[in-house]
């Protein structure tokens, strides 16, 4: 019976995730909260896109207060201390005995350095504990097989965005490819370092809060850089640029200059997190049209942590449409960091007949997602 | 005198009509002066004009900036001088591009209306000889010197009307 | 426009001409049509870049207006100083669109993908020309201070000559992300999003791109130092952390 057991902690959030892929059902209508009329109804492989089950996915987050981004080394040991506690819950609530685990599956990167080992030694652990065989997951590859099997997504253009990684991916001859990606900072890290410096909650998460104030601007957008290369975006500048922007606001309000107006708008921290997202997500949105024409595909599936954000989803869904095509997104329960998809991307590396040898499985902080065979798909 | 349908401008027909030797130069451009509205034409001195492509681009661009409620000039006519000039300033396009007391080949342009009026109103007011308006007659009337001097640009080059054409849709960029 | 997505936009005066338009190819920024333009047998390349209403008004109009007017300045620019690329006819940033000259050929992407098809039968030799001539196109262009900031193989068309298709020159296109520059650093990143595209779009002929390299590197006087600066931003590329 294929179970895996998945351990991801390659930045603030640990998961531990039980998948069960049911041994070669039939293709069956896989539970979206989207509908897309041109997914073929004939899976070629139905191991990586039918029903599968999960059995649980637990989670635990280190947050870090207003101000401050999570140290690697502070992120390592939270994830050393809850560890034991979330693979004990996760085994209780999936009802399944050792014996059925198939395989433990590990973040092997990209990541936080410390992180990574810290969970690697875990699923070390248990691999000898329990004799069962490793499997080092492409934390990214780990994204978007579970976007994909989620959402139903046959072939799409993959926006893969997070703390760490920006990337625009399509899958081509067995590897999943990168067609764009950010030159300097992932957008993730952007958001999160404008969130320090207007000092707002990294609780639950500093984009979440940045998304809920830009709901209350709109009235104005601010000038900020625009930084399109071909399909690759750089967000640096635009990070300065906004940095400066929010010393201009608190000068103001501390009396040490003019108050900051655009005509008879004071502008304020909401005005500022509105045009960070409209012109981060135009650039997102910008460069995944361009695979999407570059390789004639219809379908985005937007994966990671800032993945979740409704305004991105919103933007994409309206180029895809305009394309005549379909944007799937998840929701929090898979598009940020979490153990189930490491889970299911090793359990379809396992019944491929990848295993990672004891001494192969240490982690690397740079992993490229095209650096995996795909050799589950056609 | 020819009419000129423009792609994408069908509604718009040009009446077009080349002179050599033109006689009364100084009456025509009096006519402008004092807005006679029996004299609604581009009049353009042909010692400036590259080819044909030069002029159409430059009717294209005074009829849809008329379309899109954008004159600079008053009129359409007026319009189509000052889209040939590489700059912004009306007077300097009317000097450089329009006619003078002086000009001898002059090419009339009027959109729309009938053609057959045009013809005759042109025929009995221009003195001068009607020639085919085709890039060899423009060619025997040019002045190369002058054109140099307004668009910067070696009129014998092949690339001249490639640069002439982008500085004149990039004006007011 | 993809069939099914309903009616494409056109602005005045394209919308009520009987001039017919034949939709050629849509991109993520443009539409592009056949048509005639000034004269019915003048073949026109014309390019509407339709309002993207995802983005924020302001945002959009300031990077339609900003890309025409880009492209529009730097083929003006290329075409003075005898680099081959479509002369521009007309445009207009307001209803952003631009009328260029239709230029008969295929794409590099199509004419290497061609190759393959074909069994490679024309030989590894015949790819090596192919590629030679876009790296001196590529050259040529960047030796003028013009950096086309889209460089990929579906951005340069083999120019038809006579009947041998594939064989005639590179002509760069789409350059609404091109910007007049002289710093070695754009030129060398220019290299780079092509370098990257290429390996996406023909992992195969990957092995291959050195060639296109070669040719840059003997194309103009700072090609060496720009080379010298693409090693600096793939190390870039590949070393950046990628945790941020």
């Amino acid at each position: 019976m294929p179970i895996a057991l998945g351990l991801e902690g390659s930045a603030n959030k640990l998961g531990v995730g039980i998948i069960f892929h049911p041994p070669s059902t039939p293709p069956s209508p896989h539970d979206s909260a989207h509908s897309d009329d041109e997914v073929p109804k004939s899976q070629s492989k139905p191991s990586a896109s039918s029903q599968v089950q999960i059995l649980c996915n637990l989670r635990h987050t280190f947050v870090s207060p207003p101000g401050t981004g999570f140290l690697p080394k502070d992120t390592a040991a939270h994830h050393r201390r809850w560890v034991v506690r979330l693979v004990k819950q996760a085994i209780k609530q999936s009802k399944i005995q050792i014996e059925d685990i198939d395989c433990i599956c590990f973040t092997q990167g990209p990541g936080m350095g410390a992180p990574l080992s810290a969970v690697a030694i875990a699923a070390r652990m248990l691999s000898q504990l329990w004799d069962k065989p490793l499997v080092g997951v492409n934390h990214c590859v780990g994204h978007i097989e579970m976007g994909r099997t989620i959402t139903g997504a046959d072939n799409p253009v993959v926006l893969y965005v997070s703390g760490g990684n920006t990337q625009v991916i399509a899958y081509s001859a067995q590897r999943y490819r990168i067609f764009g990606e950010a030159l300097d900072i992932a957008v993730g890290n952007c958001l999160d370092r404008f969130a320090r410096v207007i000092n707002i909650s990294n609780d639950p998460a500093p984009g979440y809060n940045i998304e809920q104030l830009a709901k209350k601007g709109g009235d104005v957008l601010l000038d900020l850089p625009y930084a399109v290369k071909g399909m690759d975006v750089s967000f640096s500048g635009i990070l300065a640029r906004a940095e400066e922007m929010a010393r201009r606001l608190h000068a103001g309000r501390k009396g040490e200059q003019d108050l900051w107006k655009e005509g008879d708008k004071v502008i304020g921290e909401e005005d500022l997190c509105f045009t960070l997202q409209e012109t981060l997500y135009a650039m997102l949105v910008e460069i995944t049209e361009r695979a999407m024409a570059h390789v004639g595909a219809r379908q985005v599936l937007i994966v990671g942590g800032v993945g979740c954000n409704e305004r991105l989803q919103q933007m994409m869904g309206m180029m895809a449409a305009d394309r005549g095509g379909s944007v799937f997104a998840t929701d929090e329960r898979f598009c940020i960091d979490n153990g189930i998809m490491i889970a299911h991307a090793g359990l379809l590396q396992h019944s491929m007949g990848f295993r990672t040898k004891l001494e192969e499985s240490s982690c690397t902080q740079r992993f490229r997602t095209d650096e995996v065979l795909i050799n589950w798909r056609d | 005198m020819e009419v000129i349908t423009l792609p994408h401008l069908e509604q718009h027909p040009l009446s077009v009509c080349l002179f050599r030797n033109v006689q009364n130069a100084a009456f025509l451009r009096q006519q402008l002066l004092q807005a006679n509205h029996d004299f609604e034409y581009a009049f353009l001195d042909a010692s400036v004009l590259l080819s044909r492509t030069h002029v159409l681009a430059a009717c294209f661009r005074a009829i849809t900036d008329v379309l899109h409620a954008r004159l600079k000039s008053h009129n359409v006519h007026s319009e189509i001088v000052f889209a040939l000039s590489p700059n912004n300033n009306i007077a300097d396009s009317f000097r450089r591009f329009g006619i003078s007391d002086q000009s001898t080949n002059i090419l009339a342009i009027k959109v729309g209306g009938d053609a057959s009026q045009i013809e005759a109103h042109l025929m009995q007011h221009v003195q001068g000889t009607p020639v085919l308006f085709t890039d060899a007659t423009l060619q025997t009337m040019r002045d190369p010197a002058r054109i140099r001097k307004i668009y910067r640009v070696d009129v014998a080059s092949k690339e001249a009307e490639a640069f002439i054409l982008g500085t004149m849709a990039l004006k007011g960029s | 426009m993809s069939p099914d997505s309903g009616t494409p936009y056109l602005p005045a005066p394209f919308t009520t001409s009987p001039t017919p338009l034949t939709l050629i190819t849509r991109g993520a920024e443009a539409a592009l049509y056949k048509t005639t333009f000034l004269t019915p047998h003048q073949p026109c390349a014309l390019k509407i870049r339709p309002p993207k209403p995802w983005r924020h008004p302001t945002l959009d109009a300031r990077l339609t207006r900003q890309r025409i007017l880009a492209e529009a300045r730097a083929l003006v620019k290329c075409g003075r100083e005898g680099v081959r690329v479509p002369q521009v006819l007309g445009m207009s940033w307001e209803e952003g669109w631009v009328a260029l000259e239709w230029i008969a050929g295929r794409t590099v992407k199509d004419v290497i993908w061609g190759w393959r098809a074909e069994g490679a039968e024309k030989g590894d030799a015949w790819l090596r020309g192919l590629l030679g001539k876009v790296g001196r196109a590529v050259g040529l262009l960047h030796s003028i201070g013009v950096v086309h900031g889209d460089l990929t193989s579906s951005n340069m068309i083999v120019e038809e000559q006579g009947s041998t298709a594939g064989e005639g020159e590179i002509v760069l296109i789409d350059f609404g992300l091109a910007t007049q520059a002289v710093q070695e650093e754009d030129r060398a990143v220019d290299l780079y999003v092509l370098e990257r595209a290429f390996g996406s779009t023909h992992p195969r002929e990957e092995a291959l791109f050195g060639v296109v390299l070669e040719a840059y590197a003997g194309s103009y006087k700072g090609a060496k130092a720009t080379l010298k600066r693409l090693e600096d931003v793939r190390m870039r590329g590949r070393k950046k952390s990628m945790i941020g």
